[in-house]
């Protein structure tokens, strides 16, 4: 039994390491293959391994002058290779150790093998590394050595004593012995990959945030000598210039956003009256007609007011031909009641999908309900009121809580494709600036700054608007 | 709503209410009829912008000729393809995954089921994103499409609840006790009885496949062979805002000079490249409308 016990023991460090290691294999940062300053700062080792273009696509120039050997960078290329499948084959190794003696005794061989494996290509770097320290131009080919390579060695090493450990504790399966694993684990494991999945699209981009706290240009390191603390906190009150943008498009984002909370009615009314419509083919034909434009891009909603408004298009063709104007005027171009129009273009994409959900509330509204309001001598439009609107209320609610949850995000799509030079001042949105900001400019950590104040508002007006909901109807919204 | 007499007042209001329905619809399919008439119309009317109600010296031409650009056609095959590949890996992703989550004997169930719902909630802002997916060496390939969309929180939920709703649970008692695996049971079982949400996350998902541009215009910075088509459209729309320019550029934004000396003229030029874009879309709309509809209504059930 204490055999069993030590087992069990030894294999949390085994599980710990075989995860920390897999998911390095994602860190640029903690890449040992990185030997040379030539090599991209976003190569992480599993890109090494298994990209050679990625790994050498600054290197043509050191290939031509003979600064370093395309051997060098094969045998880097390979190590890296062989790492990566060895942690690999620990990481399933640790899934094996949930099963019982056969599945064990596979996974710390996978386990004694992968690390073996790795062990040895270390070695590869190592070499690579003083063949690239060797060279003849220094400056350029800047070798450099990474302190995690001893982590990593260390580990490995730990691993493999750990596999090795197990494997003689484990012992040889009896044979005839079957793979069998508790279900509970089985269907863990089936799981996991998305986990993994989510876990690195998902969670992972939250490190990112650290970005916030430096001073980063793209493609410097982050190290603490260029840690400022929360000095791009300070810069959006202190710097003039900032301040008055980042004022400019909260003025905007909340203008939008509140044009759309004060319209959002107009969904349910357009329900309500559709739904007024008797001849039921009719009815069919307008719902089916003004859904089409929320299924297209916003791009091609551009493209749209592009064939409508512009010097060249429908309205001004119309009125140069009629002689009601002399030249083409291009709506797009003008700076006005920018607000406004950014309004009805959103109406015009999706006004008629967002009242296919009161549609449905309609027809599920109890039909007594309008009988009484007959009986009680109700009219065509009390009915509406006192019948209808309450009974789509809930709905209402539900969906006016979540758009003021989301004030801050009116998307960057929409306003992008309608930006111009006449009318950016007004068009300017949150999530807009922060692409112009961060990809465009490359101001990446004060566009971290306010993305990140941004997600931040969001997240808690959810919880407030959940509480809310959860206040007054005993029900929550997320 | 039920029956009543029709007064002169009710006459007049449903006078009103059809013609504001009526026009509305027509606002709705309008720009899309205008788009289409110009790009089979005589080319050198629509330069003189004299064909605005009805289409008049009808050629596909135009269509032809944008056969002819190179990375047009290359944007609609990498459209495609990501439209294809992203949609099928995500429905069986989410499928499997809703599946799963829907299997009380799992390790952590319900913390895992959380862990993943819960991302739909928050996120990290656009350039921890874009530093994220550059540090996972994704930018400038064309897996940047396809993996990050694979788990989709909301679609997951969807098929959690449909299969906890509509399957039910003595099916898979009975296959289990028959000796079925869980894969088993989920290939021969839960998909083929799960259609109808998945057909519908289908087509949510290749519509957004279609219609994305913000992933390409962000990650695909040094690959334009990558960019998706409304990325294409989006940059044709803009450089070619300035028509004389282009025409005495001769060639630029990748419009092959071929395609300029003949009669199209940069309007032409949009508008059949914007329709090209459309066309998926409305020729599916027809078979898919149920799903989307189906679609929104299912949304309105929280998981």
């Amino acid at each position: 039994m204490s055999k069993d016990k030590t087992t069990n023991v030894l294999y949390y460090p085994y599980r710990i390491i075989s995860i920390f290691l897999l998911v390095t294999l994602f860190f640029p940062g903690l890449n040992v293959a990185r030997i040379s300053g030539m090599i991209g700062r976003s190569t992480s080792l599993l890109t090494s391994g298994f990209s050679y273009g990625n790994l050498v696509a600054n290197f043509g120039r050191a290939f031509k002058k003979g600064w370093v050997l395309e051997s060098t960078m094969h045998l880097l290329n390979i190590s890296s290779l062989i790492i990566c499948i060895g942690i690999i084959l620990c990481a399933v190794g640790a899934c094996f150790s949930l099963g019982n003696r056969k599945c064990r005794f596979t996974g710390n061989l996978l386990t004694a093998v992968g690390t073996l494996a790795a062990v040895v290509s270390m070695s590869g770097i190592w070499k690579a590394y003083f063949q690239i320290a060797a060279t003849k131009k220094p400056s350029k080919v800047e070798p450099m050595f990474q302190d995690f390579y001893y982590v990593m060695l260390i580990l490995l090493i730990v691993l493999f004593i750990n596999a090795v450990v197990q494997l003689i504790l484990v012992g040889r399966p009896v044979k005839g012995e079957k793979f069998e694993m508790e279900t509970k684990f089985k269907l863990f494991l089936m799981f996991l990959p998305f986990i993994l999945l989510a876990f690195v699209f998902s969670y992972l981009p939250l490190w990112g945030w650290r970005y916030a706290f430096f001073d980063y240009k793209s493609g410097d390191t982050l190290s603490m000598e260029n840690f400022v603390g929360f000095k791009w906190f300070g810069q959006l009150v202190r710097n003039k210039s900032t301040t008055r943008d980042i004022l400019n498009v909260m003025k905007n984002t909340l203008a939008m956003s509140g044009l759309g909370i004060a319209t959002s009615w107009l969904p349910m009314a357009f329900a309500i009256f559709l739904s007024e419509i008797r001849n039921s083919k009719f009815r069919r034909f307008v719902q089916t007609f003004t859904t089409i434009p929320n299924f297209i891009s916003w791009v091609l909603v551009f493209a749209i007011a592009f064939c409508i408004f512009s010097t060249d298009g429908f309205i001004s063709s119309l009125m140069v031909n009629l002689g009601i104007w002399t030249e083409g005027k291009n709506f797009l171009m003008s700076g006005s009641h920018t607000w406004l129009k950014m309004l009805l273009w959103g109406l015009w994409k999706g006004l008629g999908w967002s009242a296919i959900i009161y549609i449905a509330g309609i027809s599920g509204i109890d039909q007594q309900l309008y009988e009484a309001a007959t009986v009680d001598g109700a009219g065509r439009f009390q009915k509406m009121w006192h019948v209808t609107v309450p009974g789509l209320m809930p709905t209402f609610y539900v969906l006016l809580l979540m758009a003021v949850a989301g004030i801050l995000s009116n998307g960057m799509e929409q306003y992008m494709v309608f930006e111009n030079s006449s009318n950016t001042a007004q068009i300017m949105v949150l999530d807009l600036y922060v692409y112009k900001m961060g990809i465009v400019k490359g101001a990446i950590p004060l566009s971290t700054v306010v993305g990140m104040l941004k997600s931040v508002v969001s997240v808690t007006l959810l919880w407030i608007a959940n509480s809310i909901s959860k206040l007054l109807r005993g029900e929550t919204i997320v | 709503m039920g029956k009543f007499k029709r007064r002169p007042g009710d006459v007049v209001f449903d006078i009103i209410n059809g013609l504001f329905f009526a026009l509305f619809t027509l606002v709705c399919i309008f720009p899309f009829y205008y788009l289409f008439i110009n790009t089979i119309s005589d080319n050198e009317l629509v330069r003189k912008g004299l064909v605005n109600f009805i289409p008049r010296g009808i050629h596909f031409e135009n269509y032809i000729r944008l056969l002819q650009v190179n990375d047009l056609f290359t944007s609609f095959a990498i459209t495609l393809a990501r439209t294809i590949l992203g949609t099928l890996l995500m429905v069986l992703a989410s499928a499997f995954v809703g599946y799963m989550v829907t299997q009380q004997e799992m390790w952590g169930r319900s913390f895992w089921y959380r862990f993943l719902v819960i991302t739909m909630y928050f996120n990290a802002g656009i350039i921890p994103w874009y530093l994220n997916m550059s540090m996972l060496g994704l930018t400038n390939t064309f897996w940047a499409y396809i993996i990050p969309g694979i788990v989709a929180p909301y679609n997951i939920i969807l098929v959690k609840t449909y299969i906890e709703s509509a399957i039910p649970l003595e099916l898979q008692e009975s296959a289990s006790l028959d000796g079925a695996s869980h894969l088993k049971i989920f290939w021969k079982i839960i998909l083929p009885l799960s259609k109808p949400i998945l057909a519908t996350i289908a087509i949510f998902g290749a519509v957004g496949h279609w219609n994305s541009f913000q992933d390409s215009l962000i990650l695909m910075q040094s690959a334009p062979k990558l960019y998706t088509l409304q990325h294409r459209l989006y940059i044709y729309l803009n450089t070619t805002s300035n028509l004389s320019a282009l025409m005495s550029a001769g060639s630029t934004s990748g419009i092959s000079k071929t395609v300029l000396d003949s009669a199209l003229n940069g309007k032409v030029i949009k508008y059949t490249i914007a329709m090209v874009t459309i066309i998926p879309i409305l020729l599916v709309y027809p078979f898919m409308q149920r799903y989307f509809e189906k679609g929104i209504m299912i949304g309105a059930v929280k998981g």
